[in-house]
């Protein structure tokens, strides 16, 4: 009993009626499977070999997997990052309008902008795995699940980031700082 | 202003504009106290989500936003060993002083270089796109201030060498 410094015991913690509900933090958001999501990937995928980067765009963005678990999320994330950075400057301005302008646009906006900030704070963990393939320069599919294909912004510049910046840029000019609000008091991430 | 400052400058600024909304909020679990809630982390109602800005793998600032405050975070660029002296250093003389600059904490958030911490009396003291200015521009004299330290030092070593060599010559 000695050994407890008790003077530093919280017992505010340990008082159930000051416990604030974790399911009340955190909206509810059904499930999302990777293998649903995968689809979605695929989807993207081909839709931007047919060089339709807009509609895969728009495709990601319109199922951010709220209710999935990290793994699903990563993968999500790779696919827009690969998406965003697969779209030239210029177009960026254009395609933005148009989803901004499209049914639950700002909605659409908010998402990008979620991933836009996910995008900057993921490179920071140190090498993830998509930084070291990219490193060596393999940018293919490879392994199941595709979980490695490319990541892909130009690593030139560190390393991609200032792709997402010039979108946050776009995405300011279109939505103003209210999607940045947004991003900051939506429970659910992506 | 080199061209890929900008947009970082301009991301963090846009970034700190939006999460500077602060108002005035008691401290729920301590009656009569006004605490920093992103500070006291005691009610996890009240932090938002944090925001990352990053303009390569050595230069990032953390936002971290919360009803009455927000913690600000810089990780300073460091390319080599000497500007990681010199940054430990710099920073340290700051907040060795943190008295005189309000908004400054006294310890970083690790990971970072040096922090601010902005709350709901320093918005309603001073003005809020001031203060993001100031950060704003702490963030660009910081570095020409950093390499400036370098070349300096530099110089100098080189003229000591000199000075202590030429007695062999």
């Amino acid at each position: 009993m000695a050994q407890v410094n008790w003077r530093l015991i919280d017992v505010d913690a340990l008082d159930p009626d000051n416990a604030f509900p974790a399911d009340l933090l955190t909206p509810q958001s059904p499930p999302v499977s990777l293998s649903e999501i995968q689809g979605i990937a695929q989807h993207c995928r081909q839709a931007l070999q047919r060089g339709d980067q807009e509609g895969a765009l728009k495709d990601a963005l319109s199922y951010p997997p709220y209710g999935g678990d990290e793994q699903v999320k990563e993968l999500h994330l790779q696919t827009v990052l690969e998406i965003l950075s697969s779209i030239k400057q210029a177009e960026m301005s254009p395609i933005l309008q148009r989803l901004h302008s499209g049914p639950e646009g700002s909605e659409t906006v908010d998402v990008l902008m979620k991933y836009l900030y996910k995008g900057m704070a993921r490179h920071n963990a140190g090498s993830t795995p998509g930084v070291s393939t990219h490193a060596t320069g393999v940018s293919t599919v490879s392994g199941q699940g595709g979980r490695e294909y490319g990541v892909a912004p130009s690593r030139g510049d560190g390393g991609g980031m200032s792709v997402l910046l010039s979108w946050h840029e776009k995405v300011v000019d279109l939505a103003g700082t209210g999607a940045i609000v947004r991003v900051m008091t939506d429970r659910r991430t992506v | 202003m080199s061209q890929s400052l900008r947009p970082y400058l301009k991301c963090v600024r846009s970034s700190l504009t939006a999460a500077m909304s602060l108002s005035d909020f008691a401290s729920q679990t301590a009656e009569r106290h006004n605490v920093p809630e992103i500070e006291a982390g005691k009610s996890p109602e009240v932090l938002l989500n944090p925001l990352t800005i990053s303009r390569n793998e050595q230069e990032r600032v953390l936002i971290e936003p919360s009803v009455n405050s927000i913690r600000v975070s810089i990780k300073i660029k460091q390319a080599d060993e000497i500007e990681v002296i010199l940054v430990h250093k710099f920073t340290r003389f700051l907040t060795q002083r943190a008295e005189n600059f309000f908004i400054l904490r006294r310890k970083p958030v690790k990971g970072y270089d040096i922090s601010f911490l902005i709350t709901n009396f320093h918005t309603e003291a001073m003005l809020k796109h001031k203060l993001v200015d100031f950060i704003i521009h702490f963030m660009e004299e910081v570095d020409k201030e950093i390499s400036e330290m370098k070349l300096f030092l530099n110089a100098r070593a080189r003229f000591v060498a000199e000075a202590f060599l030429t007695p062999f010559d």
